[in-house]
C-alpha cells in the first residue's frame, strides 16, 4: 500500500516510516503544511497519517482540501490532543480513525490496514498469508480450506498479527489493541498469554505452520520463520 | 418566596395595620369633638334654664322637642352631683328608644333643690360617625385592591427583564458563544445588571478558552517526546538484536513510559472534569453500560478466578458517555484490583444508587481514599481512579461513598446526592 506521513516531529516521522517501509509498502512523507497540501493535491495515498497542529497551518484544514478534491484517500489522525471535540471535528470533517498520541507502532499499523482494508471493500476483503486465509468482513479463517472456529478476541489477535507481520509485538500494546484503554488498571498482561496459546493451538491443529514465537517476555511475533 | 410576593405581603399588612390605627383614632376623636358639641348644648340650655328660673322664680315647662328633652325632680335630702352621662332615652314622636346624652343639674327653687335632667338625641352624631366611619372602610377597601393590582401587573412587568437575566443565566453554557438574552427596559439597575451578566460570561469564556488552549498544548507537548520514545521503542523492539537481560530492560522502559503517559491523561482528566471542559452531556442506560463493562472485564475476573453477580435495573441517567464509562472503568479496575484470589464482585445498580461491593484484605483503606495520589502501599495504581471517580460524581451532584464491612469494601454513587 501506498502511504502519506505528515508529521512534523522528525524522531517520530522516522519510526514510523522505518515500521511501515517493507512487505510492499511505499511511504512518503510531509513535514509542513505546504508540502501536504502539494502531495494530496498531486498524488493520491491508500492512507494519510495526518498530525494535527502542523508548521505552516492546521491538520484539519488538509482534511478539507481533500473533501474538495473529491479524493477518496483513507485518513487517520494522530495527534496528541486528547479532547473528545477534537476528535469528533476530525471524524466529521471525514478522517476514518483518530489515534492519540503516545501510540504503539503496531497499533498504528494495524489501524491503517483497517482503513485500506475497508477503502478497498469492493476489492479484496481477505487477507492471505501462506496458506491461511482471513475473510475480515466474515470474521472467517480458513487454513489450507479447512475452517478454523476462534473467539472474537482470538479473531482480532490474529488479525492484529497479520497487520503487524514478522514485527514484534508487546504484550502492552496487544492489551490496549484489544481491550482499548481499560488496561491501565493493571501491568500484569498473563492473561494475554492463554488467548496466544489458544489461537496459536487452534491454528496449528487446521494444519497450519507455527508462525508465532514468544520475544523475550516482552512480546510476540508473527511470521516466516 | 418571589420578591414581589413579600414586597406585597409586606406592603398590604402593613397598609391595613395603619389604615386600622388611622381608622380608630378617626373614630376617638370624631365621636371626642361631637360629644363635645353635645355637651355645650346640653351647658347652654342648662344656663338658660337657671336664667328662666332666676328671672321668673319657676321651672319652665318640662318640654319634649324633636331631640331634646328636660325633665325635673324634686330632690330632698341628698343633692346629687352635676353630671354629664349617656343615656337612652324615649322619642315619642319616633316611637322608640334613641341613645341620647343627659346632663344631670341642680337648681334651687325657692330655697328647694330640684334636679334637672336635660337629654339631647345623639342619633344625629351616631350617624355622622358611622357615616365617616363607611368611607374611611371604603377608602381603605380601595387603596387595598389597587395596591394588589398594581403589584400584581405592574410590578411583574417591572421585574420581567430581571427573569430573562435570569433564565440566560441559568442556560448559560461556557462552550457556546452566544450573548445571555435581555429585555428592553429603561430601568437602570436590570440594564447594569444585564452588562455585568455579560461582561462576566465573556470572562468565563475567555478563561475557558485560555485553559482550553493550555491542556492541549500543554498535552501536545508533553505527548510528543513520550510518543517519540515509545516509537524508538517500538523500532528498537525490531533489530532483535538483544538478549533475555536486555528485553527485560525494554520491559521496564515500555512500563514507565506507559505508566507515564497514563499519569499525564490521568491529570489532564482531572482538570478537564474540574473545569467542567466535557460537554457530551446525554441519556445513558447504566444498566446496558454495567453489563458491557462486566463482559469487557472478564477475562481480568478470570484471571484471578473472580465471579461476578449482579442485580441491575433498568437505570437512566443523563451525564456523559465518555465520564459515565471512566467511572465505570475505575469502579471495576478498582473491585478487581484490590481483591483476593477467588474472591467475588457484587454490583447493585437501582434508580437510587450504583453499589459495587468486592472482596478483599480488610483494613488497609485510608480514609484519604478519595484524593489524589492517595493509595494503599500494594496498589499497583497512581492513586488517580477514585479522584476521578470523585469528580466525576461531583460534576453530576452525585455522592460517592466508601464504607467497609467485614472484609467487603463497598463504594456506592448516589444519584441524587
Amino acid at each position: 500500500m501506498k502511504i502519506l506521513v505528515i508529521e512534523d516531529e522528525p524522531a517520530l516521522l522516522e519510526s514510523i516510516l522505518a515500521y511501515f517501509t517493507g512487505e510492499g509498502n511505499i511511504c512518503e512523507h510531509a513535514s509542513d503544511f505546504a508540502l501536504a497540501s502539494e502531495k494530496i493535491a498531486v498524488y493520491s495515498y491508500d492512507c494519510i497519517l495526518l498530525d494535527l497542529g502542523l508548521p505552516g497551518g492546521e491538520g484539519l484544514e488538509l482534511l478539507t482540501k481533500l473533501k474538495q478534491l473529491k479524493k477518496r484517500d483513507g485518513v487517520l489522525i494522530i495527534s496528541a490532543r486528547h479532547s473528545l471535540d477534537d476528535k469528533l471535528a476530525g471524524l466529521d470533517l471525514g478522517a476514518d480513525d483518530y489515534l492519540v498520541k503516545p501510540f504503539h507502532l503496531s497499533e498504528l499499523k494495524a489501524r491503517v490496514s483497517a482503513i485500506v482494508r475497508r477503502k478497498n471493500f469492493d476489492g479484496d476483503n481477505v487477507i492471505h498469508f501462506n496458506e491461511m486465509a482471513v475473510d475480515v468482513s466474515a470474521m472467517k479463517v480458513t487454513v489450507k480450506g479447512n475452517l478454523v472456529i476462534l473467539t472474537k478476541k482470538e479473531f482480532d489477535l490474529l488479525v492484529y498479527f497479520l497487520s503487524n507481520r514478522n514485527k514484534v509485538v508487546t504484550k502492552n500494546a496487544m492489551a490496549e489493541h484489544l481491550w482499548g484503554d481499560e488496561m491501565d488498571l493493571s501491568d500484569d498482561f498473563d492473561f494475554i498469554y492463554t488467548h496466544v496459546k489458544n489461537l496459536r493451538k487452534k491454528l496449528l491443529e487446521a494444519g497450519a505452520a507455527d508462525y508465532l514465537r514468544s520475544v523475550y517476555g516482552i512480546g510476540y511475533k508473527f511470521g516466516d520463520i | 418566596m418571589k420578591l414581589a410576593n413579600r414586597y406585597n405581603r409586606v406592603n398590604i399588612l402593613t397598609s391595613i395595620v395603619v389604615f386600622a390605627i388611622t381608622g380608630l383614632i378617626y373614630y376617638v376623636v370624631i365621636h371626642f369633638i361631637l360629644t363635645e358639641k353635645l355637651d355645650r348644648d346640653l351647658v347652654v340650655e342648662e344656663n338658660e334654664i337657671r336664667q328662666y328660673v332666676d328671672t321668673y322664680h319657676k321651672l319652665p315647662l318640662p318640654a319634649s322637642y324633636l331631640d331634646q328633652k328636660i325633665a325635673y325632680k324634686n330632690l330632698s335630702g341628698h343633692v346629687p352631683e352635676r353630671e354629664f352621662l349617656y343615656t337612652r332615652y324615649y322619642n315619642a314622636k319616633e316611637q322608640e328608644n334613641e341613645p341620647g346624652r343627659s346632663l344631670i343639674t341642680v337648681v334651687y327653687l325657692n330655697g328647694k333643690a330640684v334636679e334637672v335632667t336635660i337629654t339631647k338625641s345623639r342619633v344625629e352624631s351616631e350617624d355622622l360617625v358611622r357615616i365617616i366611619l363607611l368611607i374611611t372602610i371604603g377608602i381603605t377597601l380601595i387603596l387595598l385592591l389597587s395596591l394588589l393590582l398594581i403589584n400584581r401587573f405592574v410590578l411583574n412587568r417591572l421585574w420581567r427583564p430581571f427573569y430573562a437575566i435570569l433564565n440566560g443565566m441559568k442556560s448559560f453554557e461556557v462552550a457556546r458563544m452566544d450573548a445571555i438574552a435581555h429585555e428592553d427596559t429603561r430601568i437602570d439597575e436590570f440594564n447594569e445588571l444585564h452588562q455585568s451578566v455579560n461582561a462576566m460570561a465573556e470572562r468565563v469564556r475567555r478563561d475557558y478558552k485560555e485553559l482550553k488552549s493550555f491542556t492541549d498544548n500543554a498535552s501536545h507537548e508533553m505527548m510528543t517526546p513520550l510518543a517519540v520514545i515509545n516509537s524508538k521503542l517500538d523500532s528498537l523492539l525490531q533489530t532483535e538484536s538483544f538478549t533475555a537481560q536486555q528485553g527485560e530492560l525494554l520491559a521496564d522502559v515500555y512500563h514507565a513510559t506507559g505508566r507515564l503517559s497514563r499519569l499525564h491523561q490521568s491529570l489532564l482528566l482531572l482538570a478537564k472534569i474540574e473545569n467542567n471542559l466535557i460537554p457530551d452531556f446525554q441519556e445513558i442506560d447504566l444498566k446496558e453500560m454495567v453489563e458491557v463493562k462486566g463482559r469487557q472485564f472478564q477475562e481480568l475476573f478470570e484471571k484471578d478466578g473472580l465471579s461476578l453477580t449482579t442485580d441491575l435495573q433498568v437505570v437512566e441517567i443523563k451525564m456523559s458517555r465518555y465520564l459515565a464509562d471512566i467511572l465505570l472503568n475505575n469502579l471495576f479496575s478498582n473491585g478487581v484490583r484490590h481483591n483476593i484470589t477467588g474472591g467475588y464482585i457484587r454490583v447493585e445498580l437501582s434508580s437510587v444508587a450504583l453499589i459495587m461491593a468486592n472482596s478483599g484484605k480488610p483494613g488497609n483503606i485510608q480514609s484519604k481514599i478519595f484524593d489524589r495520589f492517595s493509595k494503599s502501599a500494594d496498589s499497583e495504581g497512581m492513586g488517580l481512579g477514585l479522584a476521578i471517580s470523585k469528580q466525576i460524581c461531583n460534576l453530576y451532584g452525585f455522592r460517592i461513598s466508601y464504607q467497609e464491612e467485614n472484609g467487603e469494601h463497598i463504594f456506592a454513587v448516589y444519584f441524587g446526592g
